[in-house]
């Protein structure tokens, strides 16, 4: 094979180094990039928190509010938070460049509003969580989720017909 | 990464320091150099010594076997230079946060560098379980000064409602109270 017919062939194949730092690269189909809280979804349950291998969830109360904290840095991008939300308000984009000079950066934090108790007044679950709860209960019931589980325990004990009313 | 001279008189050089790592990581660095993402058309080299080195890119969450080897490797980078944390163990310990056998990823680290009185370098993180290629090119292309930072912190805080957050017109609220208040007087808490 002489030089300029392997000239010829290798100017006949394309090339399959990207472009990728001046255009965008496309990313397959189900790839699984940066998870994301959507804020207006999520009602602090918790439950991504007990699916997440490597801890990048945390929950905590704070001050009347619920932190529920994602630390991207330790995240291996498994995706069961995603499996497991009720809600759909966790996701993972498409997207992959996450670099960043601080470690602040790479965390998401999403404060939530708790609710007092009606009887004893001390915080004891997400006011978006208690509504879901009211919601889903019968009429006569409705009023026990806006009390504690501490006051309802002490109520239902005392009055053992009430829950069955 | 403040270098003495502008970055169009000079190529990044990159030394490649494993620390225990799985090798997923590893295996995403060494496609970066490959024809499909060819990182040297850049500028960036992959050299053997860390003594030619600007950048490291560094991977795994530093296991105590390892620990030696890697503190003399980052001493011998001559200065000034970068850290690029590649993947969630070199981040923040990935998975093996709380493994007894792990120092548990570079911010640990630096931590015993500064009781051994080596400032820490300049670092960029790079989280990923492996990270593409792209985002470790990403990484490298951002300790030089080349790519603008997109990831940036994010906090939502839920406004409180007005008054009590119990919203008006639950049915048999009041009642249920009255009947809790009742319930303490005769010998609750």
């Amino acid at each position: 094979m002489g030089r300029l017919s392997i000239l010829a062939e290798g100017l006949s194949k394309h090339v399959v180094t990207e472009k990728y730092p001046y255009e965008p690269v496309e990313v397959p189909e189900g790839f699984r990039g940066k998870p994301r809280i959507d804020p207006s979804r999520c009602v602090g349950c918790g439950a991504c928190v007990n699916a997440c291998p490597p801890n990048a969830l945390s929950i905590a109360d704070e001050g009347g509010y619920r932190v529920l904290k994602l630390f991207i840095g330790r995240c291996i991008f498994c995706g069961r938070c995603e499996e497991v939300c009720p809600f759909q308000a966790i996701k993972l984009s498409k997207e992959f460049e996450l670099a960043a000079t601080d470690v602040g950066d790479l965390t998401q934090e999403v404060r939530l509003v708790m609710a007092k108790c009606a009887v004893c007044g001390e915080p004891y679950a997400t006011l978006r969580e208690v509504r879901k709860v009211a919601e889903a209960l019968p009429d006569g019931l409705r009023a026990l989720a806006y009390v504690c589980p501490r006051c309802r325990e002490l109520m239902t004990s005392h009055y053992a017909g009430f829950a069955r009313r | 990464m403040a270098g003495s001279k502008p970055w169009f008189f000079r190529s990044t050089w990159v030394f490649h320091l494993n620390s225990g790592s799985c090798n997923g990581c590893d295996i995403e660095v060494l496609n970066m150099f490959a024809p499909t993402q060819d990182v040297e058309r850049l500028g960036v080299k992959l050299v053997g010594s860390p003594l030619h080195a600007d950048v490291v890119v560094f991977t795994g969450p530093v296991t105590y076997q390892a620990l030696p080897y890697v503190v003399e490797a980052l001493k011998a980078v001559p200065e000034p230079k970068a850290v690029v944390a590649c993947g969630s163990c070199a981040c923040g310990g990935g998975i093996w946060h709380d493994s007894y056998n792990v120092v548990g990823g570079v911010n640990a680290l630096y931590e015993i560098l500064e009781s051994q009185g080596i400032p820490k370098p300049t670092t960029i993180y790079v989280p990923g379980c492996p990270p593409k290629p792209e985002a470790i090119m990403y990484g490298v292309l951002l300790a030089r000064g080349l790519a603008e930072q997109r990831q940036r912190r994010e906090v939502f805080v839920e406004e409180v409602p007005e008054g009590l957050a119990i919203p008006e017109g639950v049915e048999g609220l009041e009642e249920v109270v009255a009947k809790a208040v009742k319930a303490f007087r005769y010998g609750g808490r």
